[in-house]
């Protein structure tokens, strides 16, 4: 497959769709690890908000 | 701050209890009064005068159930008692605010802090209500069992009991008065001592108690990370310790709640006379609503309009989001003309995909708006009382019963409403069953086999019976799975359904939209973002590799076929030498005794991101283009003419009705939906039972399409 614009661009969206899921789990994992939960599970720690 | 000789009390109490009315009757200081939990959030103080001469620092901390402290107000609370916070005095007496019309529920509180060993006074606010509710309170009583200290009736915004709230807690500064601490079992409190123990040893810092059964019932490591307890040896003795709490026949997490509200049941015993009162009421519709035959009657009755509603409703706007979706891929597609495979990631990939997607909002909506509703108006904890008894015996609890139904709708929203239940374990055993429920999204695949093999073969009767019995076998399937689950695998022990029944009222309109904002922005924002990624790289797959001797060699072989005619079979072309398409042929042997030739397979594979995805997939593969609809003739008459071209079966339609019912029993059953499988991973904090619950269904979905396909192709 010859190298063009549309390839760049595609490979660059999904590079960048791939790159941010990985990075976003990381993090995630790295919440859950530190904190007890990812933040965004609304367990009973929210319960006193709203 | 106060001066040295000043004495501090501090106020705590859950929220919505009235404390800081309470506070600003004791005080005279104007503070907003707050209708919603978690108001007070910051720190508020005051001069109170005991009517004795003796003036004390009065501090209203923030409002909170327990004293497992994760968010910060919690933490504020935490570390005040326990002398811990810079600047701040340990309190001399601790006044517990508690709701009088709730009193079981708010004394949870002060048997935790008893732990502590603080000097209490007990304040039994809304008294105002509770006489209204025909409650009459044996204040002397509680005083008694929970050892002598002050217990006094108040209606703080009437100013009523503030006096005996003063002298009581001049009276217990003269002399204190310690509410009894709970007893432990002995391998809990030995758990304990191992805790205390371990942190002696690592950090030479004493710790309480009370801090020991926070480092052993609490996930957060806060406090461990505070007091410099850290390493290997910390998780070993947590996790012996847990064990240990085990041994005694609890479940970790709900070992505390569970060891209080025994002492506290027994604490109330013969404490709360009912009269007559406005609860008479109450009182009345629950003897229809939670009568043994007719609530049950009328909770199927609920719950039938509430799935008829979020699925029929919902269709408007889903139709609509669709033909938005339609449109804005007609629109932006001539925008990248020059650039194909850029054109068909935008409309195919990220506009069908993240469209697809949205076109479930609405569905959350108005499951949300109901649910909602039924919670708010008070009815949802007796829809929970009523299903407890049926669902009890296969170890799920009343609560399950919403997650499951909301799976009906969509499996997301139910597993997001899995949060209401409180044991961990229950709540785990819930998530995995509620992907079994027949979703909206498994509809047009029954829809597209039962119009195009079951209506024609059978007639109309037997097109409906079998779409009734699809959305019945996932049910047939999770019954046993959580039995199984519960019993044996998680060991849940039966937990009693502590839940209180509120008053009923009208929900206030603000609150239920408020609940469906919150929902909608969190299924948008989060999901939507993970969506958005999955989607590109689904696309990828079955996108990528290619190459343009395809094409040529399609051409070649249809010399009479046009460009518009040949594109369809092309793009056929393309997706069977794409990764997917090559891992589908791959794969195809396995699914070989279900009846699935490889076409069906990579429709199989394509869809585990989103099982709707089948409808589009066959349609690419039998070379009819993308974006076939489940009524789409042109599909039905392909796959009724779609032969087996290869193998022992050859020249024999490949869609029979053995392989018709494997297939739609296959979806039935399996875990075809990638943001589910992440919900659950989020739901059940790791991707473990994700992948449990993954595995498990996708084999046990092969394994009875199989057997279905074996047996009814022997017979047909």
């Amino acid at each position: 497959m010859d190298l063009n614009l549309d390839i760049i661009i595609v490979a660059a969206i999904v590079g960048v769709a791939f790159g941010w899921l990985v990075r976003y789990w990381i993090a995630k994992a790295r919440r859950r690890k530190t904190h007890g939960c990812a933040g965004d599970c609304g367990c009973s720690s929210k319960l006193g908000k709203k | 701050m106060t001066s040295p000789a000043q004495r501090v009390v501090a106020l705590v109490g859950n929220p919505n209890t009235g404390k800081s009315t309470l506070f600003n009757a004791l005080t005279g200081l104007r503070q907003r009064v707050g209708n919603y939990p978690g108001v007070t959030v910051a720190r508020k103080s005051g001069v109170c005068d005991l009517g004795d001469g003796t003036r004390v620092e009065l501090v209203d901390l923030p409002g909170l159930y327990s004293l497992s402290a994760v968010s910060p107000d919690e933490q504020v609370v935490t570390d005040v008692l326990s002398g811990q916070a810079a600047g701040e005095p340990r309190p001399d007496v601790v006044v517990v605010v508690a709701d009088a019309t709730n009193l079981l529920r708010n004394l949870f509180l002060a048997s935790q802090l008893a732990e502590i060993g603080l000097p209490l006074v007990l304040v039994l606010n809304q008294a105002d209500v509770a006489k209204e509710q025909g409650l009459k309170i044996d204040t002397n009583l509680i005083s008694q069992r929970l050892g002598q200290i002050p217990v006094v009736l108040t209606s703080a915004w009437k100013g009523e009991g503030v006096l005996e709230v003063r002298r009581a807690i001049a009276k217990v500064l003269k002399q204190p008065v310690y509410l009894p601490r709970v007893v432990w079992p002995e391998k809990i409190r030995q758990g304990f001592e191992a805790i205390k123990h371990s942190v002696e040893q690592q950090t030479k810092k004493v710790i309480t108690d009370a801090e020991a059964q926070r480092l052993l019932f609490d996930n957060n490591l806060v406090l461990a990370e505070r007091l410099g307890w850290a390493g290997p040896d910390r998780e070993a003795l947590l996790r012996r310790a847990r064990d240990q709490v085990r041994q005694s026949g609890y479940n970790p997490h709900a070992a505390e709640p569970l060891v209080h509200y025994d002492r506290l049941k027994k604490v109330l015993e013969g404490v709360l006379k009912e009269g007559r009162g406005k609860s008479g009421r109450t009182a009345l519709v629950d003897q229809v609503l939670l009568h043994r035959i007719v609530g049950p009657i009328f909770f199927i009755g609920i719950m039938l309009g509430l799935f008829a509603s979020v699925f029929w409703l919902a269709k408007f706007p889903m139709n609509a989001i669709q033909l938005g979706v339609d449109w804005l891929k007609l629109t932006v597609a001539p925008w990248f003309e020059t650039t194909p495979m850029l054109q068909s990631l935008v409309t195919d990939g990220i506009i069908g995909g993240v469209g697809a997607f949205l076109a479930f909002l609405p569905q959350i909506l108005i499951l949300f708006l109901f649910v909602s509703i039924l919670e708010d108006s008070g009815y949802m904890a007796r829809a929970a009382f009523i299903m407890d008894r049926l669902f009890s015996w296969c170890g799920l609890n009343g609560k399950s019963f919403v997650p499951m139904l909301s799976g009906f709708a969509c499996a997301i929203p139910g597993l997001m409403s899995t949060r209401t239940i409180e044991d961990p374990k229950a709540r785990l055993a819930t998530a995995f069953v509620v992907p079994f429920m027949s979703c909206s999204a498994r509809f047009p695949v029954y829809a597209l086999m039962c119009a195009a093999f079951i209506g024609p073969l059978y007639g109309p009767g037997w097109e409906s019976a079998v779409m009734v019995g699809m959305h019945v076998v996932g049910l047939l399937f999770a019954v046993p799975t959580a039995f199984i689950l519960t019993r044996f695998v998680l060991k849940i022990r039966p937990q009693p359904f502590v839940l209180e029944l509120p008053r009923y009222q009208m929900p206030k309109p603000r609150d239920v939209l408020w609940r469906m904002w919150q929902n909608a922005a969190e299924f948008v924002s989060k999901a939507g973002t993970v969506i958005f990624a999955i989607t590109i790289i689904v696309w990828a797959l079955t996108y990528f590799p290619r190459q343009p001797e395809v094409a040529q060699q399609v051409r070649a072989a249809y010399p009479t076929l046009s460009e518009e005619e040949l594109a369809p079979k092309i793009q056929g072309a393309y997706t069977e030498q794409s990764y997917m398409g090559r891992f589908g042929k791959t794969i195809q042997p396995v699914f070989n005794a279900c009846g699935f030739d490889w076409k069906i397979t990579v429709g199989v594979l394509a869809s585990f991101p989103a099982r709707e995805v089948i409808v589009s997939t066959l349609g690419v593969t039998y070379s009819l283009g993308e974006g076939a609809k489940a009524d789409s003739e042109h599909l039905r008459k392909a796959m009724q003419e779609a032969k087996w071209t290869e193998g022992p079966r050859l020249g024999k339609p490949i869609f029979s009705l053995a392989t018709v019912l494997a297939l739609m029993v296959f979806f039935a059953l399996c875990s075809q939906c990638g943001p589910t499988v992440v919900t659950l991973a989020q739901e059940s904090g790791g991707w473990k039972w994700a992948a449990i619950s993954f595995t498990y269904m996708t084999i046990l979905a092969w394994v009875v399409a199989t057997i279905l396909y074996q047996v009814v192709s022997r017979w047909t």
